[in-house]
């Protein structure tokens, strides 16, 4: 996860202490000094959804699927990431909300020194069921909304889905819950992106994620729809320059990248650009901290049956399954050669990965998108919009 | 006997997330021993096989694949709410009739 709004505009969220290690630097409460060390874990916890979006990862189902983790078993699993240190658990579908204990876990994730929070497409959220969660001590809401109304309805397989979405939000926001956009980019939702923000900014939200597309799941049948590299680069670029319009008017909202680390280096570029080469080497600094793709590292995923994954999106290959065996211990075992490669990977990223200048706050972006277009998880994530000369400048 | 004590059948909950699942063993070199290092879902065996041989291939001599519910796992320390629990004679399921 890449802020634009701070590294562009020196925004200081709740939140930079997992992704800098800039705590000492920052007026807000951190959320953790454990930010480099433990993943933030994503929890599948029902593969059941109430809509049928098209890009959706989680390949979710309208019906509940067998094996789901129950709510003695998800506790198990909370008591052994609290003791781990897992700073964060994002709570995810399928749809969230469909599963009735979703506040008991919440709650008891709290109480373990947990931050819970929540990845929603929020068309269930009422005002009552929103004041629930925030009691429950739900420390964040992101809701999905993929468009304009009549694109993110065609996109999320149900009409109508866009206003519920803003309802949910509304929702959010009146019962005092901190809550956000989730926005996947592809090629059919790019244009929208600036009228979303200003629609969503008018309705209260400050904070806006968003979404690389990543090949897994349902995803992985929609490649064709991505942007091109060269689409994906004017997409950033539009963000950054909107971040700065705001900022510049005094609306300090707080935006953020999330799935392409190739955006470290193109913020870097952009900063030499549009700011100063003083700025530039600041955000670079920044960066540096931050260390590139965590995929095997910061983020880690376990499915509603319990089967860990490296990212939430790569759920065609699981580490082990938390029923058999502490997601701490999995986790920790190095022995599994492929993950091993995937935290010592500078050696072995191969092409335009292999000379690149900014390799280490990359570190080659998406080894899902690499594997999925190259079969080869060291191979070059398809979707790097730098230049030849960015990566290798000329002397 | 202490060993023969504490034993739950685990895993009759259904792992196949995405597709079957496969569970993938390899070896590196001849004296090492099999490695389990995870699963991959897949629809055949051929599909399980590439996408086996394309994360782990690197890093086996040997790979093994095994379908997940061909395989009956046995634990002292399972968190699975519906595993099985075994005596000295044999599998028992809630009502205690032999599984
Ligand atoms: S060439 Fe590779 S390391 Fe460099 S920015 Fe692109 S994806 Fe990242």
């Amino acid at each position: 996860m890449i802020s634009i709004s701070k590294l562009l505009c020196g925004l200081d969220a709740e939140g930079d202490g997992l992704r800098y290690d800039a705590a000492g630097e920052s007026a807000k409460p951190q959320i953790t000094d454990h930010k480099q060390r433990r993943p933030v874990v994503v929890w599948n916890l029902t593969k059941q959804c109430n809509l049928s979006c098209s890009h959706c990862y989680a390949a979710a189902d309208t019906e509940t699927a067998d094996g789901e983790l129950t709510t003695e078993e998800g506790k198990r699993v909370l008591d052994d990431l609290a003791d781990y240190g897992v700073p964060v658990v994002l709570f995810s579908g399928g749809e969230p909300l469909v599963r009735d204990d979703l506040p008991e876990l919440i709650e008891y994730a709290d109480a373990s020194g947990i931050r819970p929070v929540l990845s929603t497409n929020g068309t269930l959220i009422t005002t009552e069921i929103a004041r629930e969660l925030r009691e429950a001590g739900l420390k964040y809401a992101g809701i999905s909304v993929d468009g304009l109304p009549e694109r993110n309805d065609a996109f999320r397989g149900q009409d109508g889905a866009f206003d519920a979405a803003v309802r949910g939000i509304r929702a959010c926001l009146d019962a005092g819950l901190k809550t956000g956009l989730r926005y996947t980019i592809t090629e059919r939702n790019a244009a929208d992106l600036p009228a979303v923000v200003d629609l969503l900014h008018d309705e209260g939200v400050d904070r806006f994620c968003f979404y690389h597309l990543d090949y897994g799941g349902r995803g992985a049948g929609i490649v064709d729809a991505d942007l091109s590299p060269e689409e994906k680069r004017a997409a950033v670029k539009q963000l950054c320059d909107l971040t700065r319009r705001y900022h510049d008017h005094g609306d300090e909202i707080e935006t953020l990248l999330v799935g392409n680390y190739t955006d470290a280096a193109y913020l870097v570029e952009y900063a030499r650009q549009h700011l100063s080469e003083a700025n530039a080497e600041r955000i670079d600094d920044y960066l540096r901290r931050n260390g590139g793709d965590p995929t095997g590292e910061r983020v880690a995923d376990i499915d509603y049956q319990g089967n860990v994954h490296l990212t939430q999106f790569w759920q065609n290959y699981s580490l082990g399954n938390v029923r058999d065996r502490p997601f701490s211990a999995i986790w920790d075992d190095d022995s599994n050669p492929l993950l091993e490669a995937l935290r010592n990977r500078e050696q072995r990223l191969s092409g335009r990965c292999a000379d690149c200048q900014y390799q280490d706050i990359c570190r080659g972006a998406s080894r899902l998108r690499a594997l999925s277009v190259h079969d080869d998880p060291f191979a070059p994530d398809p979707q790097c919009y730098l230049k030849e000369d960015e990566i290798v400048p000329t002397v | 006997m202490a060993e023969q004590s504490n034993w739950s059948r685990v895993g009759e909950q259904p792992r196949d997330a995405v597709d079957r699942e496969w569970e993938v063993f390899i070896r590196n070199e001849s004296r090492d021993p099999l490695q389990h290092v995870g699963s991959v879902s897949a629809p055949t065996i051929e599909t399980a096989r590439t996408q086996a041989t394309t994360l782990f291939g690197r890093y086996a001599t040997d790979l093994w694949l095994c379908p997940a519910t061909d395989v009956r796992r046995y634990s002292r320390t399972t968190i699975d709410e519906r595993a099985v629990s075994v005596d000295s004679e044999g599998e028992r399921d809630e009502r205690g009739h032999s599984a």
